[in-house]
C-alpha cells in the first residue's frame, strides 16, 4: 500500500515548497533583501482575516502590496473565516491571532455591545475617506456591497418589482433569500410599499409576516456560491443576493440570470479589530493604509465590492460604474442601511428571523 | 439460508443507491465550468491540472493523510483495547465505559471545537499538527471502540479462557486467539476513524488557521468560493485509488487460493 | 482480581486521553449552559417555552427516526445478502460500500443535489421516460434530507451488521432446517434472534450519529430544515447566544444517556456491547 518512508519524505519536500513559496512571494514584495536590523525595527507584523477563496488573492494585491511597499512592514492573510463566535472565543481566552476581521453589521452589532472588539481609531483612520454613515464605532467601511434581486429571464420575461417576488399569480415558482434577515427586512418591507428612505426603524412583525407568508415557496441560502447555483440551475425564478454573485451569476450564465440595482439594499463591509489585537496600533496604520482609492478599485475590479471611499469614483473605470454598487447612479435607486439600527436591534431581529425559518 | 432472488435484488439494489453519487462525481470532475456541474459545451481536464499543478491542494492532500493515518493509528491502538477491557470486566462499569466513549460521536461536533480551542491556547497547540492529530484521534476513538465491541459480542470468551489453560500469557492470547477472531471489528473501526479525520471540518475550521490547511478546508474553501469543481476531482482519483486497490487484493486472493 | 485489573490497564489508554483532549474541554463548555447569560436554569426553561427550539428537536428527532429505520432495514438486508454470497461477490459488494465512504461528505452532499434537484437527472429521466410529468421535489425538504443521510449511513449500519452476521455459526442454522424448521422459520426463530445485537448495536450507532449531523441536512434541506446541529452552529458562530447553544448540546448529552439507559432496560447490555 503506502510506503510510509517516501510518503514521509514527499510530505517534508510539499512543507518545504510551501515555505519556499511563502520567501518567494515576500522577496519579490522586495522584503527577503532587509538586514535584520531594518526587519527588528519593522512595525509588528498585521493578520487579516477573511473568508478565504479568491479573496484571499484579491485582497493581497489590493491591500498587502500596497501596505507593505508603503510603511515595510508585513500584512498576511488568513483565509480561515472570522465568525463572530471565532473573535469571541479568541478574545475571551485572550489569544487574539487576527488584527483585523473581514466582518459587517452582523460583527459590529453582535461584537460591538459585548465588549469584544476595539473601537477604532478616527484620529489615525480617515473619517473622510468613508461615504457619509458607514464609519462607526467598532467598525469601518472598507467596501460596499448590495442586496439585490437577481431573476431568470426565461421564466420572468420583464423586469420584476419587489412585489413581484411576493406574486404567484403572476411569476410561479421558487425564490430565494439569505438564511439571514439583514436586507431581507428591508426588502421585504420595501415590496410591501414602505418608502426607501422610510425603513428605519424597521417594522420587524410586519416583514416577518411578510416573508413568513410565502415561506413554503422559499429556500434560503447559506453560502454566496449556494445562492449563484440555486439560480443558475433553475430551482428558483427570483432570489435576492449580493451584487457580487449576481454578476458572477450574469457572466457564467451569459445574461440569462441578469439583476438590477433597483430596490436593492447597500450594506458595508466593516474592518473590525478584535480586542486585544497582537499588532496593537499599527493596525489602525493598516487600516488607514487600505483607505487609498487605488487598492478599493482593484477590489472592485477582482471581487465586485464597490469603493467606499468616495475618492474612488472617478478612477472607477467605465465598464464597471454599471456593477458598482456605490457608483452615484447605483446609490440613487437603493435604500441605505442604518447601522445604528443594526448595532441595537441585530442581535434580537436576526434570532427572531432564524426562528421563523425554523418553526 | 441462502437469500431468495428477491432479497439478493433489494440487496445489490441499496448497493447500486450506495454508488449513484459516484457515477456522477466523474463525470462532474471533467465539467468546463468553473462551478460543480456536469459537462456542457464539452469535456474538460482542467480541474485535474489544477489539482495537480497546485501546491496548495497537493499539500493538503499529504497533510491530511499524514494526519489521518497517524490519528488513525492512536485511535485503533487505544480503541481496540478499551473494547477489550470492558468485554473482559463484562460489568456495570465496562458498560459506563462504552457509553462515555459514545459521547464524542452524539454531541455536536462545534460544542466540542469550542471547548478544545480553549484548551489548545492554553497548551499552545493552536494550529499545530500535534494538536490536530488528537483531536481527530480522540474522537476516532469511538468508531473503534463500538466496532470492536461488535465483533467482540460475537466472539466466543471460552476460546480466550482455553487458550489461557493452555498456558498462553495474557499477551499471547491477545495477539494470538482474541485478535484474530476480532479483526473484522478491527479493520472495520480502522476504516472509520481514518474517514473521519480524512473528513473532518468542523473541528479543523476552528483550531487550524494557516498553517494546517487539511483536504476539507481546503474544499470548503472552494465551496464557499465558487464550489469549486476540484473537489470532485479529488473524489474521483480517491475513489479509483481505492478501487485498484481492492481490486488487487481480490486478484492477489485469489491467485492464494487458486 | 488480577483480570479486573489488567481490564482496567488496557482501558487506561483511552480512557485518559477521551478524558482529558475530550471530557475536561467538552465539560468547561457545557458549563457555559448554566453560566450565560446568567447563572441558573434559564436556559434550560427554553426548552418548554420556546416553540422554535422545540420545533428545531422535533424535526430532528422525526428525521433520525426515519433515517434510522430505513438505513437498518437496507443494511440488514445488504449484510445478510454478503454474509450469504460467493467471495467474489461479496467483494464487489464490499467494494460498493466502502467506496463512497472516500467521497467527501460535502462532495456528497452536492452530487445528490445533482442528481436530485428540479432539473437533475433523476427527475429529468424520470420525465423523460413518461413517469411524471412535473418535477417531483426530491430535493430542499425533509425527503433530500433523508436521502443524503441514508446514504451517509449505509456504511455505518452495514459492517457491524455484516461483522455480526459473520458469526453466527452455520451448522445452528442447518441444525434449525434438519429439525424441519422452513427457511422463513429458521431466519426468524434463529438467525434473526442471533443477529440482533449487532442490529442494537448499528441502530444505535446510526440514530445517535444522526442525531449531531451537521453538513448534509445544512444543504440538502434548502435552508429550512434546520436540524439541531445547525441550530447550535448558528447560535456559537452567529448570534453568540453560547448559552442556549451549549444547553441544547447538554440536552442532546442527557437524551443518549438516558437512551441508552432506557435499552440496557429491555435489552441486556451486555449481550448489546461484547461479553456473554
Amino acid at each position: 500500500m503506502i510506503k510510509l518512508q517516501t510518503f514521509a519524505e514527499d510530505f517534508a519536500e510539499i512543507r518545504a515548497l510551501g515555505r519556499r513559496g511563502v520567501l518567494g512571494g515576500a522577496a519579490a514584495l522586495g522584503l527577503a533583501g532587509a538586514s535584520g536590523a531594518a526587519r527588528a525595527q519593522a512595525p509588528k507584523e498585521v493578520v487579516l482575516c477573511n473568508f478565504g477563496g479568491d479573496a484571499v488573492k484579491a485582497m493581497t494585491e489590493a491591500f498587502v502590496v500596497p501596505y507593505e511597499k508603503k510603511t515595510g512592514g508585513k500584512m498576511v492573510i488568513d483565509g480561515s473565516g472570522p465568525s463572530n463566535g471565532k473573535i469571541k472565543t479568541m478574545v475571551m481566552a485572550k489569544n487574539v491571532t487576527w488584527d483585523v476581521a473581514d466582518s459587517g453589521l452582523g460583527g459590529t452589532g453582535e461584537l460591538g455591545p459585548a465588549g469584544l472588539l476595539e473601537e477604532i481609531d478616527y484620529s489615525v483612520v480617515d473619517k473622510n475617506k468613508v461615504l457619509s454613515g458607514f464609519a462607526y464605532k467598532y467598525g469601518v467601511c472598507n467596501y460596499m456591497f448590495s442586496t439585490v434581486m437577481a431573476w431568470d429571464t426565461a421564466k420572468v420575461k420583464e423586469k420584476p418589482t419587489l412585489a413581484d417576488f411576493f406574486d404567484f399569480k403572476k411569476y410561479p415558482g421558487k425564490r430565494l433569500m439569505r438564511k439571514d434577515s439583514q436586507a431581507m427586512y428591508e426588502l421585504a418591507l420595501m415590496a410591501d410599499g414602505v418608502p426607501k428612505d422610510q425603513l428605519y426603524p424597521l417594522d420587524v412583525p410586519r416583514a416577518l409576516k411578510k416573508i413568513a407568508a410565502i415561506k413554503k415557496d422559499l429556500l434560503f441560502w447559506g453560502t454566496g456560491a449556494e445562492s449563484q447555483s440555486m439560480l443558475r440551475d433553475g430551482e428558483v425564478v427570483m432570489g435576492w443576493l449580493w451584487n457580487t454573485r449576481a454578476t458572477l451569476l450574469q457572466r457564467d450564465t451569459k445574461g440569462k440570470v441578469t439583476f438590477s440595482f433597483d430596490g436593492g439594499l447597500l450594506q458595508p463591509g466593516l474592518w473590525v479589530v478584535p480586542k486585544g489585537n497582537p499588532a496593537g496600533k499599527q493596525v489602525w496604520v493598516a487600516i488607514a493604509s487600505m483607505q487609498e482609492p487605488e487598492g478599493q478599485v482593484k477590489l472592485l475590479a477582482a471581487l465586485g465590492n464597490g469603493p467606499a471611499n468616495p475618492a474612488a469614483a472617478p478612477l472607477v473605470p467605465a465598464e464597471l460604474k454599471p456593477l458598482d454598487p456605490a457608483s452615484p447612479d447605483n446609490v440613487k435607486v437603493q435604500a441605505k442601511i442604518d447601522g445604528e439600527w443594526y448595532e441595537k436591534n441585530y442581535a434580537r431581529t436576526r434570532q427572531e428571523f432564524l426562528d421563523m425559518i425554523a418553526s | 439460508m441462502n437469500p431468495t432472488r428477491l432479497t439478493r435484488s433489494v440487496g445489490w439494489a441499496v448497493i447500486c443507491f450506495l454508488v449513484l453519487p459516484i457515477t456522477i462525481v466523474f463525470p462532474v470532475s471533467l465539467t468546463d465550468k468553473r462551478y460543480l456541474s456536469l459537462p456542457e459545451e464539452g469535456i474538460s481536464f482542467k480541474h485535474y491540472v489544477n489539482l495537480f499543478g497546485s501546491a496548495e491542494w497537493l499539500g493538503s492532500i499529504g497533510q491530511s493523510l499524514y494526519i489521518g493515518v497517524v490519528a488513525t493509528a492512536i485511535s485503533v491502538t487505544a480503541g481496540t483495547l478499551c473494547a477489550i477491557g470492558c468485554w473482559r470486566l463484562s460489568s456495570r462499569a465496562g458498560e459506563a465505559v462504552r457509553a462515555m466513549m459514545l459521547v464524542p460521536i452524539v454531541v455536536p461536533t462545534i460544542v466540542y471545537a469550542l471547548g478544545i480551542y480553549r484548551f489548545w491556547v492554553d497548551l499552545r497547540l493552536l494550529d499545530t499538527y500535534t494538536g490536530v492529530i488528537l483531536v481527530h484521534a480522540v474522537t476516532g476513538i469511538p468508531y473503534v471502540v463500538v466496532t470492536v465491541s461488535t465483533a467482540l459480542a460475537g466472539f466466543d470468551a471460552r476460546l480466550e479462557q482455553a487458550a489461557r489453560n493452555l498456558g498462553a500469557s495474557a499477551f499471547q492470547t491477545l495477539r494470538r486467539v482474541v485478535l484474530p477472531g476480532i479483526l473484522p471489528g478491527v479493520v472495520s473501526g480502522a476504516i472509520f476513524a481514518f474517514i473521519h479525520s480524512w473528513d473532518e471540518l468542523v473541528i479543523v475550521l476552528f483550531i487550524a488557521s494557516r498553517a494546517v490547511f487539511t483536504l476539507p478546508r481546503r474544499i470548503w474553501d472552494g465551496i464557499n468560493e465558487h464550489l469549486d469543481p476540484t473537489m470532485a476531482a479529488v473524489a474521483t482519483i480517491m475513489i479509483a485509488l481505492t478501487a485498484v486497490l481492492l481490486v488487487l487484493d481480490l486478484r492477489m486472493r485469489r491467485r492464494k487460493e487458486g | 482480581m488480577n483480570d479486573r485489573r489488567s481490564a482496567w490497564l488496557l482501558i487506561a489508554p483511552a480512557l485518559l486521553l477521551v478524558g482529558v483532549v475530550y471530557f475536561l474541554p467538552l465539560a468547561r463548555v457545557l458549563a457555559i449552559s448554566v453560566m450565560e447569560p446568567e447563572p441558573g436554569l434559564g436556559n434550560y426553561a427554553l426548552l418548554f417555552t420556546s416553540a422554535p427550539i422545540q420545533r428545531v428537536l422535533l424535526t430532528t428527532l422525526r428525521i433520525c427516526v426515519f433515517t434510522t429505520s430505513i438505513t437498518l432495514v437496507l443494511a440488514y438486508v445488504v449484510a445478510y445478502v454478503l454474509t450469504h454470497a460467493r467471495p467474489t461477490a461479496q467483494r464487489l459488494m464490499m467494494l460498493g460500500v466502502l467506496l463512497p465512504l472516500w467521497m467527501s461528505v460535502l462532495v456528497r452532499a452536492f452530487a445528490w443535489v445533482t442528481l436530485l434537484r428540479r432539473q437533475g437527472l433523476v427527475n429529468n429521466a424520470l420525465i423523460g421516460m413518461g413517469a411524471i410529468d412535473e418535477p417531483l421535489a426530491l430535493m430542499w425538504n425533509e425527503i433530500g434530507v433523508t436521502i443524503g443521510m441514508v446514504h451517509y449511513m449505509l456504511p455505518l449500519g452495514i459492517l457491524p451488521l455484516w461483522a455480526a452476521m459473520r458469526d453466527i455459526d452455520g451448522r445452528v442454522l442447518a441444525a434449525s432446517r434438519g429439525l424441519g424448521a422452513s427457511a422463513t422459520q429458521t431466519f426468524v426463530r434463529v438467525f434473526l434472534p442471533l443477529s440482533l445485537p449487532g442490529v442494537i448495536g448499528a441502530g444505535l450507532l446510526v440514530f445517535i450519529f444522526s442525531l449531531g449531523f451537521f453538513i448534509t441536512p445544512a444543504i440538502l434541506g434548502g435552508g429550512k430544515t434546520i436540524m439541531v446541529a445547525e441550530y447550535i452552529n448558528v447560535q456559537i458562530h452567529e448570534s453568540l447566544r453560547w448559552g442556549v447553544g451549549t444547553m441544547i448540546a447538554s440536552t442532546l448529552v442527557a437524551t443518549i444517556f438516558a437512551l441508552m439507559f432506557a435499552l440496557s432496560r429491555l435489552v441486556d447490555l451486555r449481550t448489546l456491547f461484547g461479553a456473554k
